[in-house]
Order: C-alpha cells, then sequence, then structure tokens
C-alpha cells in the first residue's frame, strides 16, 4: 500500500509539472463554464435551478478528453522512455504499480470534479444567493460522475498498457468512451434487442439516475466491475513482459 | 552452493520465439568480485540481466541472487540489488534529490536512513552541484550518474549495471569507471559493456557472451592467453607507386604464398591496402617468434620491407576471436543469416540498440 501511494503521488506531481494538469482543469472548466452559461442562453434559460445541463456536459468531457489525457501516460510512456523497467525493478509489485498510476488518474478526474461542483456552491451557497438548490441531485449525480470516472480511468490505463504510444491509447480511450457515451442516444431512438443492448452497455443510460437523484445499485456495480475487469486486465498485460 | 555466492546461474534459458536470445547461460559471482559482462550488442547481456533483476522471466533454467530465486522471490531480489538499466531511464520532469527521495521511498528508507545514504551516494557519485535540477537539463553523464545514485541508494550488496559508459564521452567513461573502483570495494558488481577497455580498467575477472552462450569465463589474464597466438604485421612496398627500389615486383598472391610457407606461420590474411603497401596479418604460436624468418623471407624475395611488428594479442582481438568468428562462420550459411551476424559484430552505431531489440532482428532474419 505504501508503495502504491509513493507511485500515486510521484505520478500526481508530474501531472502537474507538465501541463496536464492546467490542461484538463482549465479547459474543462472553461468549456462546461460556456455550456452552462452562454451556450444556448444557458442555464438561465432553463428556469430552474436544476443542474441538468452539467450533468449532459461532463460525462462528454470525461470520456472524451479528460480521461484519455490523464491516463494516456500512464504506462505507455513509461514503456516507450524504458523507465518502466527502473520502476518494475525496484521491489515494488506490479499490481502496485497499475493501482498507483490508477489513483493517480482518478485523482486527476477528481479535482475537475471538485472544481465543477464549485458552479453550484458559488451560485447558491457564497458568494451568490440565487435561491434554495435541491442538493440531492447534485450529490447524486457527482457520485455518478465520480463512479464513471472510475471505470473510465481502468479503461484508459488498460488501453495505455497494451500499446507503447501515448496518441494511440489517447484515440483509443476518447473514442470508446465517446462511443460508450453516444450509446446511450441510439438507446432512447432505438428500441428493441438492439436499444436494450446498448442502454445496457452506456455508460450514459447507467449515468442517467443519478443526475435526477437516483442511485442505481445496478449502475454502481456496473461501473465499479468494468474498473476491476479493466485494472486486471492491465495488471495482467503489464505482467506479460515478463513471458513475451 | 556457498554463501558467498551472490549471482548464480544454473542453465538459464530465455527464448523470444523462436529465437533463443539466452542459451543455457552457466556462472557465479561471488561477494566482492567486480565482472566485466561482456558481448556485442545482441549477445544476450541486457537478457540476462533483466531476467537477474526479475523484470522478465527465464524461459527454463534458474538464477538466485544473494540465494533468492528471480521466479520465486523478485520482491526478496529486488531488495538486494542496485540496477541501472541501460541508457539510465529517469523520469526527465523531476529533480535529482526528488528522484532519489523517490527510489529511497520505494525502498522503504526512513527519512534519518535516506538523508544518511543520499548524502553518501551523491558525494561518491559527484551530484552535489545538480541536486536541485530537474534531471531533463542534465547532460548523459550526470544522467548515468543518478542512476547510479539510486541504484546505491539503499547501499545494496550486489549492483547490476547494464553498459553504463556507453553514452559517455571518454573523460566521463574515466571518472565513472572511477567511482565504480570506490564502490566496487565492498560490493558485487556485475557490468556489461562491449567496451574492453573498461573492463581492463575495472574489472577483475570477465564473462564473454557470444549468440546467448558463454565463450569466456575467467580472470582477465586467463582469458587473454586464451587464444594462445601472436600477431604480426608485414607491409612490403607495391611496385605501383612512384619511386620504387626494390628488386623484384611482388605480386599478391605470391606474397601471400610465401608468407604461408614459413613455418609457424598459421593464418595469412591481407589486410586494406593502399597504393603504396602491401599488408598482411598472420597468426602464429605465442612462443615463437617469426620476426628473422619474415624478414630473410623478404630479402630474399628481393622486395622492399615497410613495417614488421609482432604483437601479443590484446583483449581486444580474444573478444573478436570469440564473438566475431562465431558471426563470420555463421554467415557461409546463407544470406539470410548475414543481416543477423552483422548485427553481433557491434560497431559503435548501434551502441544504442538494447538487446531486446536486436534480438528482435535477428529472430526476424532468422525466420
Amino acid at each position: 500500500m505504501q508503495n502504491t501511494l509513493t507511485i500515486a503521488r510521484r505520478e500526481l506531481r508530474s501531472f502537474f509539472d507538465s501541463l496536464v494538469a492546467y490542461v484538463v482543469v482549465g479547459l474543462s472548466i472553461l468549456t462546461v463554464g460556456l455550456w452552462f452559461f452562454v451556450a444556448g442562453g444557458g442555464v438561465w434559460q432553463v428556469d430552474r435551478a436544476n443542474f441538468g445541463r452539467m450533468f449532459e456536459a461532463l460525462p462528454w468531457l470525461l470520456a472524451l478528453l479528460v480521461i484519455p489525457l490523464v491516463t494516456m501516460r500512464a504506462i505507455a510512456e513509461e514503456k516507450r522512455s524504458g523507465t518502466l523497467e527502473l520502476l518494475i525493478t525496484m521491489p515494488v509489485k506490479d499490481s502496485e504499480v497499475i493501482l498507483g498510476k490508477y489513483l493517480a488518474a482518478l485523482a486527476m478526474c477528481f479535482i475537475l470534479l471538485a472544481c465543477a461542483l464549485l458552479f453550484p456552491i458559488a451560485m447558491f451557497v457564497w458568494p451568490w444567493h440565487l435561491g434554495s438548490l435541491d442538493w440531492g441531485p447534485i450529490w447524486s449525480g457527482f457520485i455518478g460522475l465520480a463512479l464513471f470516472s472510475a471505470a473510465g480511468t481502468a479503461m484508459g490505463l488498460l488501453f495505455s498498457s497494451i500499446t507503447e504510444s501515448q496518441i494511440i491509447a489517447f484515440f483509443i480511450t476518447a473514442f470508446l468512451l465517446g462511443l460508450l457515451v453516444a450509446l446511450g442516444m441510439l438507446a432512447q431512438y432505438v428500441h428493441g434487442t438492439v436499444g436494450d443492448i446498448a442502454g445496457f452497455l452506456s455508460f450514459e443510460s447507467r449515468f442517467e439516475g443519478f443526475e435526477r437523484g437516483l442511485i442505481d445499485t445496478r449502475a454502481v456495480v456496473y461501473f465499479l466491475s468494468i474498473a476491476v475487469i479493466c485494472l486486471l486486465i492491465s495488471f495482467r498485460s503489464l505482467e506479460s513482459r515478463k513471458w513475451s | 552452493m556457498s554463501t558467498d555466492v551472490m549471482i548464480y546461474t544454473n542453465d538459464l534459458s530465455k527464448s523470444f520465439g523462436s529465437f533463443r536470445a539466452v542459451d543455457k547461460i552457466n556462472f557465479e559471482v561471488r561477494r566482492g568480485e567486480v565482472v566485466g559482462f561482456l558481448g556485442p550488442n545482441g549477445a544476450g547481456k541486457s537478457t540476462t540481466m533483466r531476467i537477474l533483476t526479475c523484470f522478465i522471466s527465464p524461459t527454463s533454467g534458474t538464477a538466485r541472487i544473494h540465494g533468492h530465486d528471480v521466479f520465486d522471490e523478485p520482491l526478496k531480489v529486488r531488495e538486494t540489488l542496485g540496477y541501472l538499466p541501460q541508457r539510465a531511464p529517469l523520469y526527465l520532469e523531476m529533480s535529482v534529490l526528488e528522484y532519489l527521495r523517490f527510489a529511497g521511498d520505494l525502498r522503504h528508507l526512513d527519512g534519518e536512513t535516506f538523508r544518511k545514504r543520499a548524502r553518501a551516494v551523491v558525494e561518491v557519485c559527484g551530484l552535489a552541484q545538480v541536486l536541485g535540477k530537474e534531471i531533463r537539463h542534465l547532460s548523459h553523464g550526470y544522467r548515468q550518474r543518478v542512476g547510479l545514485a539510486q541504484a546505491l541508494i539503499h547501499d545494496p550488496p550486489i549492483l547490476i549495471l547494464d553498459e553504463p559508459t556507453s553514452d559517455l564521452d571518454p573523460n566521463e567513461k574515466t571518472e565513472f569507471l572511477e567511482y565504480l573502483k570506490q564502490i566496487g570495494k565492498e560490493r558485487t558488481v556485475l557490468l556489461s559493456t562491449h567496451n574492453l577497455n573498461e573492463v581492463e580498467s575495472a574489472c577483475s575477472r570477465a564473462i564473454i557472451i557470444s549468440k546467448g552462450r558463454i565463450v569466456a569465463d575467467g580472470p582477465l589474464e586467463e582469458i587473454r592467453a586464451k587464444s594462445g597466438k601472436v600477431r604480426y604485421v608485414l607491409s612490403i612496398q607495391d611496385a605501383t607507386g612512384s619511386a620504387y627500389r626494390g628488386k623484384n615486383t611482388p605480386k599478391k598472391g605470391e606474397v601471400e604464398s610465401a608468407l604461408r610457407s614459413i613455418k609457424g606461420v598459421a593464418k595469412v590474411h591481407e589486410l586494406p591496402n593502399d597504393d603504396h603497401a602491401l599488408t598482411y596479418e598472420m597468426a602464429a604460436d605465442k612462443d615463437s617468434d617469426l620476426r628473422p624468418e619474415l624478414f630473410q623471407m623478404v630479402v630474399d624475395k628481393g622486395w622492399v620491407l615497410l613495417e614488421l611488428h609482432k604483437d601479443t594479442q590484446t583483449l581486444e582481438d580474444v573478444f573478436r576471436h570469440l564473438t566475431v568468428g562465431e558471426a563470420r562462420r555463421n554467415r557461409k550459411l546463407g544470406s539470410a543469416q548475414e543481416t543477423a551476424s552483422r548485427d553481433d559484430e557491434g560497431d559503435d552505431d548501434s551502441d544504442n540498440d538494447d538487446d531486446g531489440d536486436s534480438a528482435d532482428h535477428r529472430a526476424s532474419a532468422e525466420a
């Protein structure tokens, strides 16, 4: 555990030493802000104290930008530059390497989510009081996004562990996560088996309940199982260097 | 197995697909020995080291570090080792001190021990001036020193260094070997390289490996004596030059057969000639001295002798004899293998090729 934290701390530092952390947070907050306040009249047109607009944007942002950015380097870059060899020949277990990197990437997602949480706080608690806000759906929405990130980050880590190119890792992750979010739209318009399958797989459909204040155990299990399975595969993929 | 044996391998093999990168390697390194692990690029040095550091697993055979099996107790093995991989792959965005602290944390050194050890390694490796600098801004020489420092941070009894000097300029090399001598006083060091001078100055024993097999293992003196040959080089003036003063005109075939006819000459090999000279290299038994015969022959033929000298074999020659010889023999088998053996001759351009990579090339060439 100590090693896991040491590795996670180092990773997190390197996010802040490079531009990644600032791009992730800055760009994301800018995009969310524009979407929330400006695009199509913004939240003012909704005429309700409701953060649905924000929960529409954040999954896309996580899927297409944030998660691919924070996971792409994790293993791919270390393999390419050779630093992996030095890291792994320290007295650490492969699982600690994977977990440490996972925690660091997840922490970056959480930092972004924490920044996004500043929106409702600033509007309804301090410094502005635009009225009373129903906080239930906000909290459940953010729990949903945290679970979404947990699954997505594990997936990104998996793709980073099977390639040596961070660019490839970025695009595969963004493409697949984007697809998993987009499947939710398909599920809304297509009925029958195809729609059911799309709804079952889609991160978006799973997330829908959370933004309405519903914590669905099936969705929790779904996100967590994806995370665990992807982490296990990344672990195996890292271990496979021994036998190739 | 005595407790003095720090590194022990038994029939260690590693295959990548159909290619055998390491083929039944057996050796032992004892406490306090500094051993040079020599071989051309792609011979299997890095692969062996990666097995010893538990980065990859052997296909068959066993290896033990300080009594711990690399397969069963990888963490114990890594705790006892300090390892510097080829080209010192460090995290470039970290400062030297941060990096050392990271290595110390992963090795579970507490604050007090870390400070003490850090002070020691910074002194030995000469890092005091660059502690706060980011590694990306350091020269190769300094990066190599940082790599060595992280390998030493936990005061390991065994050090494994993979081509630690390959990227260094001559001054840095000399300095690095000085550190190594200091470090090697109380430690077991396995050092891979293809530069023989380094072995001669830093190691007492060498293991030479070629195509995944050990071709020589022993004290340097023993290895040097291994081929038991001396070399003669003879040049005579070529008649095509403007001012030729000889009585007779030498012809290539004639010179060669004349040299061969001298008793005791084992091998005649033509060296690159220029317009003015025909140069040949000969091998003969160690105890003989053929210089008078060679001189007399040239006089009898009426040629002009430009140069004649005798070398005892250097370690370099033995090395070439043991490793390139094998590559040459293979070249005769077919054109496909020609590319494969060329990789082996290890010219300096391919210094940076890591063993794994060239192993792959060769595997594909042999396929």
